[in-house]
């Protein structure tokens, strides 16, 4: 299911998903239908804008937000214009099973979007290469990120990109134990208790978002 | 309000405010003075001035009897003149002693009249300091205004760029992409031919929001060049009288263009108009610009587009008047200075 106000990329939008075998339940201009037709169609995934009308600032991500509690199964991928890693931490907060952040340009790039969309269908949580990217630039001496090492960082940002531990040992062609110990580097430099019943994963790229 | 103790017999305050009222319509009536509408006066003023008005009118009165006064003893000597019972001395002495007093009594009324003015100037109009203090309201209003009306600007440029070009861009993109994983060749073919007109649908609507950001046709060849480009722009049939002769400085041509430009748009995207008709004309230092439309009229006035252009206007020192009933006709007239 979609939801994007411009019309060119709407289409765009479903033309190639159709194509790449996936079926579209509903495309909108705007947030406001959104509820009924989840509860109606119950899609995989919903694709939609952060600014959409009539305000054109976040009621993309309210609407996700609410589709994100009334219907956890199903996944929320929102589009942004430009990175808000506030908004990325609201989307976040309710914890990070099927859900993504991703630039709009992003689309563009074909391949990413689709992987982006597979990932969080299949219960991931997916943050655009370039949030993680600022994260990783930022090197004030407060941010924990400048006491991770070059490899740390790495497996961090794989990691917040939505991969799993197979997935990133895979990526950076090391093997999976050394992925898990790099984690538990990263989570100890973090000073993430190994006690919370939180998804430490999700509070490792917290932790960067609202730094 | 108590009335001050001392003072014998003041006049209600109705009665003051009427009384005050008579005298305004009285100097308007006679001597033409113009006094701000709805120049709110307290009513100590106006108890001062009728208070002042009560000893300046009746030596007023004084004088101007002494002046008649004057007329009969001319009349007088004139005849006593004739009868020949006045000898050639007493008859210059008269007229050394006339001659004076005529010009004591005329400049005695000069004076009168120039305290009158001023009486009713102080009390029915802003005095100096306030007209200055009014002044400074007005250019920190407008000042406020032309940042509110830059961040309009740019906020909708934004936009211009947001909605229009970004998401072509990346339509493009899902195109070409679409394109590349495309399994048949006729399939690719066809995608990249329909990318192709993407292309040039987007290099137009570059050109087109470029072109409202600034219309550099502004700066190479002048306003009325810049007009045209604004009437082949809009949907609608525009008639552009354009009347002026000589230059005009580079801030009313800019003004002026945007008002146009604004009105022109807002009459083609609201108001349902068939025809909208500019008239540019330069009435002495003014440079007069009317845009009206036959659309169905209800513009508001204050809105973000219209509140932009008032905000540019002013800035100018010029006004921005929007005539818009509901039913139409949509008439907006600027006026702007350009000395």
């Amino acid at each position: 299911m979609l939801a994007e106000d411009s019309t060119l990329l709407r289409e765009g939008l479903v033309r190639l998903l159709v194509e790449e075998g996936h079926e579209v339940v509903g495309a909108f201009g705007d947030a406001a239908p959104l509820p009924d037709a989840v509860a109606a169609h119950r899609p995989d995934v919903v694709v939609l804008d952060i600014r959409m009308p009539p305000t054109h600032t976040d009621e993309g991500l309210r609407a996700a937000l609410t589709i994100r509690q009334e219907w956890p199964g199903t996944g929320v991928l929102v589009l942004s214009q430009h990175i808000e890693r506030h908004y990325a931490a609201r989307l976040l907060a309710a914890g990070a099973e099927r859900v993504g952040y991703l630039l709009k340009d992003r689309v563009a790039q074909v391949e990413e979007f689709l992987d982006a969309l597979e990932r969080v269908h299949a219960g991931g949580a997916v943050l655009d290469p370039e949030v993680v990217r600022q994260l990783v630039v930022r090197t004030t001496h407060t941010d924990p990120l400048t006491r991770l090492t070059p490899r740390e960082r790495d497996v961090l940002e794989a990691l917040a990109q939505g991969h799993t531990n197979a997935a990133i040992a895979r990526k950076l062609h090391v093997s999976l134990s050394a992925v898990e110990k790099h984690l538990a580097a990263i989570f100890d430099k973090l000073e993430l208790s190994h006690a919370t019943g939180y998804n430490r994963r999700v509070l490792a790229i917290l932790r960067y978002l609202e730094s | 309000m108590t009335a001050p103790v001392g003072v014998l017999v003041l006049p209600g305050r109705a009665t003051a405010r009427r009384w005050a009222g008579v005298e305004r319509a009285r100097r308007s009536f006679f001597f033409g003075d113009r006094f701000p509408e709805g120049y709110a006066v307290s009513d100590r003023k106006v108890r001062r001035y009728l208070a002042l008005r009560a000893v300046v009118g009746p030596v007023c009165a004084v004088v101007a009897g002494l002046l008649g006064l004057g007329a009969v003893l001319v009349v007088l000597v004139v005849r006593g003149v004739v009868q020949g019972s006045l000898g050639w001395g007493e008859l210059t002495g008269q007229v050394v002693l006339g001659g004076v007093l005529l010009f004591l009594d005329l400049q005695g009324l000069r004076s009168l009249a120039r305290l009158d003015a001023r009486l009713a100037g102080e009390c029915f109009g802003p005095s100096g300091p306030e007209l200055l203090r009014l002044r400074i309201d007005e250019l920190a209003a407008s000042r406020a205004a032309v940042v509110d009306a830059v961040d309009a600007e740019r906020r909708r440029i934004e936009r211009d760029l947001h909605d229009g070009i970004q998401q072509r861009l990346v339509a493009l993109g899902m195109l070409l992409g679409r394109a590349r994983r495309g399994r048949a060749p006729e399939r690719t073919d066809a995608l990249l031919l329909q990318a192709h007109e993407e292309c040039r649908a987007l290099l137009a609507e570059l050109r087109e929001v470029t072109w409202r950001v600034y219309p550099s046709a502004l700066d190479s060849l002048g306003l009325e060049e810049a007009l045209g480009g604004v009437s082949e722009r809009c949907a609608l049939p525009v008639r552009t009288e354009f009347d002026v002769a000589g230059e005009l400085p580079r801030p009313v041509e800019t003004a002026a263009y945007f008002v146009v430009s604004e009105a022109v748009t807002n009459a083609a995207k609201h108001s349902g108009a068939t025809k909208v008709h500019v008239r540019v004309v330069l009435r002495g230092p003014v440079l007069v610009v009317r845009v009206r439309d036959d659309g169905a009229g209800g513009a508001d006035a204050d809105g973000s587009g219209l509140g932009g252009l008032r905000g540019r206007v002013a800035a100018l020192d010029g006004t921005l008047s929007v005539d818009s009933p509901a039913g139409g006709p949509t008439t907006i007239i600027a006026e702007l200075p350009c000395a």
